[in-house]
């Protein structure tokens, strides 16, 4: 009970990352998020739950203008990153999703060597100036996806080699080469067997000292595990958003209950 | 509090089995004070050795209830309210076996006092407060049941009264023990279970307050009224 308050304490002094404001997406005719305020704290995990369909990917997708790439796709309302709109019309979408980096559903290495997969975000934002420089990027990101010691002495073996648990840290570590912000991961451990998640999200939890990171999850108690703030949406509404601990002890809506204790809601 | 069933219907009849453990728990540790109580004052022997056999039913279901518990923990990890069903229940339990067990010790004792002078009217106002504790640990259990706040405060400011006859008891032993010294013995044996029916009262208490924690999703403060004066003051008497 003390360390869940601390962990509460500890959050609500961080600064707040991005925040949106009245975030409004249609899919052509479809309202696929409703009027969502939230605000992402700095150095944190927080979590999207919700039923499928409900729009936690779509919100999480606006957070790197994802959606620009889906035609049909219209969003409004404000989201900044902080402090500055990220639908402005001087941002650089590729410059955005730099800052703010994404890991996917199912690992999705390129076929190049695990070398080149990591060097490839560096290289195109022009972000190492040498070889040596260059390796020490791809070191580090490594090191920080805590795959380093599986992979040092197969760099240049091809990515799709590795395992699937391995997959997804290899993409983990491309993500954060670019020196990101904000990682967003869209349920990152769906795909891997029990260890390679317990690893993944050993992972997350180190990845919170230097960035805020916002997950997507199926798995509530994995929701539970790793982050520190939950966000529960429900048919494109944010209905709940708190601690994590209070969320699943004590929600305040009765939708957010009935869908964290497994009744149809 | 919810009242829809969860997808998976095994989690209801889980949920379900285990708090029918503790109602009929409660059931017998009710039966049990009201006998154990009545054997004190009718100075019967034979009721008294049956309720020091029955808290061995009582022992078995808290144990029973533990292990569900320790279950339905493990295999559905409850959240939010069924997770809150599932703490009080351990507590509860917990509650009742503690009753039980003073319930078990009263009748030992009366094997004893039987064999005593009775001390004047004292096992009548035992037995007055055993009804009492009973009653507040039955309206506990049925607030239990119907998930009723109010029911539960009612419970809490309840404890007061069975702490002012403890009080009176207290004194009343005090003075009969000054009176006539060769009631020394019955006095602390009767003040023990004065004493151990005062917590009880406590934990029907704690149960009341374990149901607003159940559907309020926090204890309530401790600024319910206490009325044991005992370790606190010389009660007039030095």
């Amino acid at each position: 009970m003390n360390d869940m308050r601390l962990t509460k304490q500890d959050v609500d002094m961080q600064d707040v990352k991005i925040s949106a404001k009245g975030v409004q997406v249609f899919y052509g005719d479809t309202h696929a998020i409703k009027d969502v305020d939230v605000e992402i704290k700095d150095k944190t995990v927080t979590a999207f739950i919700g039923p499928s369909g409900c729009g936690k990917s779509t919100f999480l997708r606006c957070l790197n203008r994802m959606n620009d790439t889906i035609d049909i796709c219209r969003v409004e309302g404000s989201i900044q990153l902080d402090g500055e709109n990220i639908y402005d019309k001087r941002v650089d979408p590729v410059q955005l999703r730099a800052k703010v980096g994404m890991v996917f559903q199912k690992p999705n290495p390129f076929p190049k060597s695990i070398y080149d997969n990591i060097a490839y975000g560096p290289r195109i934002h022009g972000l190492a100036k040498n070889k040596a420089d260059l390796d020490e990027i791809v070191e580090k990101s490594l090191r920080r996806g805590a795959i380093w010691n599986e992979v040092k002495d197969r760099l240049h073996a091809p990515g799709t080699g590795l395992s699937g648990g391995q997959q997804q840290r290899l993409c983990i570590a491309r993500a954060v080469a670019t020196e990101p912000e904000v990682l967003l991961m869209d349920e990152p451990c769906s795909a891997l067997d029990p260890i390679a998640t317990a690893q993944v999200e050993e992972l997350i939890d180190e990845l919170r000292a230097n960035y805020s990171v916002v997950i997507v999850t199926h798995s509530m108690q994995q929701a539970a595990r790793v982050s520190q703030r939950t966000a529960f949406f429900h048919l494109g509404n944010l209905v709940e958003y708190g601690e994590t601990g209070t969320i699943f002890t004590n929600p305040t809506d009765p939708r957010t209950e009935s869908y964290i204790t497994g009744r149809i809601g | 509090m919810n009242s829809e069933t969860h997808i998976a219907s095994a989690f209801d009849r889980d949920l379900e089995a285990i708090q029918a453990l503790v109602v009929k728990m409660g059931g017998l540790v009710e039966h049990n004070i009201s006998d154990a109580a009545r054997a004190l004052e009718d100075r019967d022997v034979e009721l008294a050795a049956q309720v020091r056999a029955a808290d061995k039913a009582v022992d078995a279901l808290e144990e029973q209830i533990n292990v569900e518990a320790a279950r339905v923990i493990a295999i559905r990890a409850p959240a939010a309210s069924d997770l809150r069903t599932v703490l009080t229940v351990m507590k509860i339990a917990g509650n009742l076996e503690r009753c039980g067990d003073y319930s078990k010790n009263l009748a030992k004792r009366t094997a004893i006092l039987s064999q005593m002078d009775p001390i004047g009217g004292t096992a009548k106002s035992i037995r007055r407060m055993a009804r009492e504790v009973e009653q507040m640990l039955k309206i506990s259990l049925d607030a239990y049941i119907q998930r009723d706040v109010t029911l539960a405060e009612e419970v809490r400011h309840r404890d007061l009264d069975v702490d002012q006859m403890y009080n009176a008891l207290f004194r009343e032993f005090l003075t009969h023990m000054m009176e006539d010294p060769r009631h020394i013995t019955a006095c602390m044996h009767l003040h023990f279970i004065a004493k151990n029916i005062e917590r009880m009262g406590d934990h029907a208490t704690s149960i009341a307050e374990q149901v607003i924690y159940l559907v309020t999703g926090s204890l309530p403060d401790e600024s319910r009224p206490k009325g044991d004066l005992t370790s606190t003051s010389d009660m007039g008497l030095s």
